[in-house]
């Protein structure tokens, strides 16, 4: 990628300093102020007392050096202190619009999300590309700045004297400046970049392996995997151990570089000031003394080059992820009865020559009530998908009276409720989770929802009842509550159509059984499509669909196929259990 | 700030000795520095030549250099020191989750534990490096560097003897409040930390419910309010280095403005005043690092409370008791067996018997118990009441060593690691050979998948990579168990309850022989297991109804007719 292509490309950097630009030049100038004074005091009480060493007679020859000592003596705290609020909060401020600006990169793929990223490494982003964005800013970016200030600034007082001087220097704090800070990230460049691909693939590992950590403690290889990471925190570490070696030799270096500064300092000061006691030697303590707080300024600056390598490759990572998408068009409006068209359908996953699912026609008018039966891989499930327009067809249309499902985008889930196969449960209390898809739900309207669900009696039977935290992944709730509570969420959202992709797996068939009756109960009027692999609650709908491999098999309804199919038959008696033996 | 553990660390005393002898060397190079600039800067203004100071110059830059070079060995001492000990704590940790305490994670979140291994240990990390050199440092070089300025001016050297109680009186103060303030904060970054990995993780569900958007609201929301918790912990905490400073740079002042009188009267000489006044700020320097390390060490102090507070968590690690391997004679008993969840009771007075290679099957409804009973049977969780005995030994549970080796589980959503399809098959026989994972695969049905996969058996799955179906996550815990034939006891919670009822049937004739030559416990709400059963346990309201073979419970017309025919109705 050219330079210029990937300024163009920056959606990460210098839109966020743009946006904050005023709170940046505030900080800097604070930076800069900072250093100026703490210099100035000390040029000042170099001054002050040489000249007082003069025995002048009278405190009031000396009365501007003290007033300057008492200036600078004050304000460079104050100085400081704001400085560091402002651009603390400079930066904090662009870490909540990165994180947001992360967010939705994410969301606009969220479906299928899981597919395409790992949470470990996602987590490995935030933490270390968006947290360490903030750091680089504050420890590298703009400590660098304000030093290239101070430095310039510092060579031009040196200039008011003596601009040969101030060449001379310019060159040795320079090496200081720019030599060492350029040396030191074309060194550690590939160290960091590699240390930091290493911390990110620790992170997701040790975060995919403690989400299975049951599994290594049962398969008793605990251990093993103690000694696995162990191993790989060691390749860390020595990488971590190289990088220190190298920057406490640097350090050395550079207290080298401003040791001869200081001595250049002392010796052109006393050829061009002294010469005689008193007057104009007055400066020499000056110019020395006032050196030495520069030195706070400079001495960062190594490191933040260093630093300034792990910036850069996160804001590489973070600008190749997906721009995006913007909601282009206005959702459409449809309102019900909703007629859903499935025409002439056909899908493949891009780069998959695998046809999933082939010239598929369905249509569902508002209120029927369908399953969709088939096995796993069968293409029901990629059906739904298509239907909620989260998928578009590679050929044929799904229409909503007439709109094509997929221009609908977020404002599909006004029309279509899902609930999905593993319902998530969000580390909220319970009636967040539950008013996930209507925030505005009131706690009767809540609770009504729960009664009808079967979930009112354990609601109550909770420490906190509504305002009970559920646990982590949702293990405090079984599968089948689970399943109770996302079918509760769907019925607050209120939707014409709801969906349901294998929604009451893993409950037993009596509580199933009771659960289907209630979806169907509560779904009055509504389109019910439910997407299933058993035969558990087929009887209740309209209509029986067979999806098998990408095709539109039996179709009709329930009654009608246990009489004319034998297939419906055979499936029906070993769904029964123990009679069919 | 800092946290007595330190002084518990191994090879403490050591390193502190070390580290005062380093203090007292970097004391002497600045006053080595203050004395040749001094008498430079004050021959120079009596007229000296500047070529008569070469001496004097070179000493200063040895002594400038010199300092740095003691800062150098004691950085590479601390460096290794601080790793190690963090090191320590990570290991610790990660055993704890690994081996003994599981459920850490659960309680704990996700989150927090990889953010207490990863960023946690590194915290305290650079704690350890932060504030072990300042526990010496900051009472020995200002200490020496105050003789000297006593030596060398008695007054400017009241003046910064007084300065200092002042400053700690006032960092104490402040302490105590940006403390509380740090602490709340770091609080604020675990909830942070969760809050967005939490989202991430559903955020799927978020965008099913047309509510994505929103959410990236509620994520700036809470990232604002976590800038807004740091500010505050900001502006205390920098005030305190701002009255620091103020007291650090108006003493140098006050030194400065002193001496300027007394130059006047001439009772001070040039020479002292300078070193004085190179004297004055490196005195101040180690309090005012103090001061601002300050934060960085208060993070680094919680990081190192929160794992500890992990670390230090109440051990459960299974017995030890020797238990035989369980083989065609042996037998186990639950007596009298009850387990509570906080909020209630799951388990009461269940009473249960099996022996050699029977099929149990335990059948109920949804909350009847009986996935608790699993969790018991595989050491999950220890029974609050009742006794167990395994071949005659008398245990408190299943929590044991020598038991949970030979068990192999196959819970309702098994995890599939993002690892190769391989490597996940392997899990509990890594050493299983080519010939064994292709029989796998064959008798769980996988081949249809493996197939599919570009590398076949070497391609990455689990999450971010291949997303697998409920179906076929259960395909591979069932090939994890057929690998494993040294363990005896197979335990099954609903393990086809997430497959289509054709790759039940399919599988279920594949399965039927794994199960041979083993015990099992066989959990399910489907009735057509039950007629492969030996004893059929017919669970209700956590308490065992009726136990059998399938002819007598349904002669019997009791619980489990009851239930049957509730079952049989569901496919109506």
């Amino acid at each position: 990628m050219s330079r210029n292509a990937a300024r163009q490309a920056d959606r990460w950097v210098m839109p966020f300093f743009k946006r904050y630009w005023k709170a940046l030049a505030l900080a800097l100038f604070l930076g800069v102020a900072t250093f100026g004074f703490a210099s100035g005091l000390m040029v000042t009480s170099g001054f002050l007392i040489s000249a007082a060493a003069e025995m002048p007679g009278s405190i009031l020859m000396v009365h501007l050096p003290t007033l300057f000592v008492r200036i600078f003596g004050i304000g460079k705290p104050i100085l400081q202190y704001l400085e560091r609020l402002t651009s603390h909060d400079w930066v904090l401020r662009m870490t909540s619009s990165l994180r947001l600006k992360l967010y939705e990169t994410l969301e606009g793929d969220a479906v299928f999300f899981r597919r395409s990223h790992r949470t470990g490494d996602i987590l490995g982003l935030l933490a270390e590309d968006i947290g360490h964005l903030q750091n680089l800013y504050l420890r590298a970016v703009f400590p660098t700045v304000v030093a290239w200030l101070v430095y310039a600034l510092a060579v031009i007082a040196v200039g008011l004297f003596s601009p040969w001087f101030a060449l001379a220097f310019a060159l040795v704090l320079g090496v200081e400046v720019f030599l060492v800070p350029l040396v030191s990230m074309l060194a550690n460049r590939a160290r960091v970049e590699r240390r930091k691909a290493m911390k990110n693939e620790l992170y997701g590992e040790l975060t995919d392996n403690v989400l299975g950590a049951s599994d290594w403690i049962f398969a008793r290889r605990g251990a093993e995997y103690l000694s696995r990471h162990q191993a790989a925190e060691q390749a860390m570490r020595d990488e971590n151990a190289r990088l220190d070696r190298f920057a406490r030799r640097r350090d050395l270096a550079s207290t080298a570089v401003f040791g001869i500064a200081a001595a250049c300092l002392l010796v052109w000061a006393g050829g061009y000031f002294g010469g005689a006691p008193g007057g104009a030697s007055n400066w020499i303590a000056a110019f020395v003394l006032g050196f030495f707080p520069l030195i706070d300024a400079f001495a960062p600056l190594p490191a933040a080059a260093t630093e300034g390598c792990v910036y850069r490759d996160s804001v590489r990572r973070l600008n190749e992820l997906p721009q995006a998408a913007e909601q282009s068009e206005p959702a459409p409006d449809v309102e019900a009865p909703l007629a859903i068209a499935i025409d002439h359908v056909a899908f493949s996953y891009p780069g998959s020559a695998r046809v999933v699912l082939d010239d598929v026609s369905l249509t569902i008018p508002q209120g029927q009530k369908v399953a969709v039966l088939g096995r796993s891989g069968s293409g029901k499930s990629t059906l739904a998908s298509l239907i909620r327009g989260d998928l578009a067809p590679t050929s044929g249309s799904v229409t909503l009276n007439g709109v094509p499902a997929s221009r609908f985008g977020d404002d599909m889930a006004k029309h279509i409720g899902v609930i999905q196969q593993q319902t998530y449960l969000f580390n909220m209390t319970l009636r967040e989770n539950l008013r996930i898809g209507n925030p505005a739900a009131t706690d009767d309207e809540v609770w009504e929802v729960l009664a009808h669900v079967g979930l009112a009696d354990l609601a109550r039977r909770l420490p906190e009842g509504l305002d009970t935290l559920v646990d982590e992944a949702g293990m405090r709730f079984s599968g089948g509550e689970r399943h109770r509570i996302a079918l509760a969420r769907v019925l607050l959202q209120d939707t014409p159509v709801i969906l349901l992709d294998e929604p009451t797996v893993g409950l037993d068939p009596v509580t199933e059984r009771a659960l289907l009756d209630t979806f169907v109960e509560n779904a009055q009027g509504k389109t019910l499509i439910m997407i299933t692999h058993h035969l558990q609650g087929v009887s209740a709908m309209d209509r029986v669909v067979f999806v098998e491999n990408g095709k539109l098999e039996m179709e009709g309804a329930p009654a009608e196929l246990e009489r004319t199919s034998e297939r419906y038959r055979r499936l029906l008696a070993f769904d029964r259990g123990i009679a069919a033996g | 700030m800092i946290d007595k553990a330190i002084f518990a660390l191994p090879g403490i005393k050591r390193i502190l000795g070390l580290l005062a002898a380093f203090a007292v060397l970097q004391a002497f190079a600045v006053l080595g520095q203050a004395w040749s600039l001094s008498t430079a800067v004050t021959n120079l203004w009596l007229g000296d030549t500047v070529a008569d100071q070469a001496l004097l110059v070179a000493v200063f830059f040895a002594c400038f250099v010199g300092r740095q070079g003691v800062l150098y060995v004691q950085s590479g001492m601390l460096d290794r020191y601080a790793y190690e000990q963090a090191n320590a704590l990570r290991q610790a940790l990660l055993g704890k989750v690994f081996t003994t305490n599981a459920r850490l994670v659960q309680t704990h979140g996700t989150g927090s534990v990889t953010a207490a291994v990863l960023e946690g240990a590194d915290q305290v990390e650079t704690y350890f490096k932060l504030i072990l050199p300042k526990i010496t440092g900051i009472a020995l070089i200002p200490t020496i560097l105050l003789v000297a300025a006593f030596a060398l001016d008695w007054v400017s050297g009241l003046i910064m003897f007084v300065a200092f109680p002042f400053i700690i009186l006032y960092m104490v103060i402040m302490g105590h409040t940006a403390k509380e303030k740090a602490s709340r904060q770091h609080r604020t970054f675990e909830i942070m930390s969760n809050h967005f990995i939490d989202t991430l993780r559903g955020i799927d569900t978020l965008k099913l419910f047309g509510m994505s958007k929103r959410y990236g609201k509620s994520i700036y929301e809470v990232s604002e309010r976590f800038r807004e918790a740091t500010m505050r912990t900001l502006k205390v905490a920098n005030l305190s280095s701002l009255v620091l400073d103020t007291f650090a740079t108006l003493s140098v002042a006050a030194v400065a403005f002193m001496l300027g009188f007394r130059l006047i009267d001439g009772s001070v000489t040039l020479f002292p005043a300078l070193a004085l006044l190179v004297i004055a700020p490196e005195y101040f320097r180690p309090i005012r690092e103090f001061a601002a390390d300050y934060h960085a060490s208060l993070d680094g102090k919680n990081a190192l409370a929160s794992i500890r507070a992990l670390v230090d968590a109440p051990d459960d690690p299974p017995d030890e008791l020797p238990l035989p391997v369980w083989n065609e004679s042996a037998h186990l008993a639950l007596v009298g067996v009850g387990f509570s969840y906080p909020e209630f009771k799951a388990l009461e007075g269940v009473s249960l018997a099996a022996e050699g290679f029977q099929k149990i099957g335990i059948i109920g409804a949804s909350g009847s118990g009986k996935s608790t009973l699993v969790n018991l049977l595989g050491g999950f969780a220890s029974p609050d009441e009742g006794s167990v005995s395994i071949d005659g030994v008398q245990t408190g549970g299943f929590r044991q060593d020598a038991w949970q080796s030979q068990v192999v589980y196959i819970p309702q959503d098994p995890y599939i690691f993002h690892a190769t399809l391989r490597d996940n098959i392997v899990f509990y026989r890594p050493d299983a050979t080519d010939a064994e994972v292709a029989r796998a695969v064959e008798v769980v049905g996988l081949d249809e998948l493996m197939s599919e996969l570009p590398k076949g058996l070497d391609t990455r799955i689990g999450e971010g990579a291949r997303a697998l179906s409920g179906g076929q996550a259960q395909r591979i815990a069932l090939a994890r168990a057929f690998l494993d034939r040294g363990r005896k006891v197979l335990l099954f919670d609903e393990p086809t309850a997430h497959l289509d009822i054709e790759t039940e049937m399919e599988l279920k004739e594949r399965m039927l022989p794994l199960m041979e030559g083993r015990l099992v416990f066989f959990a399910t709400h489907r009735l057509h297991w039950m007629h492969d059963m030996d004893s059929i346990v017919c669970m209700e309201d956590g308490r065992v109804a009726e136990q059998g073979t399938l002819a007598e419970l349904r002669a019997s017309g009791g619980a489990f007719a009851h239930l049957a025919a509730q079952l049989e109705g569901g496919a109506r």
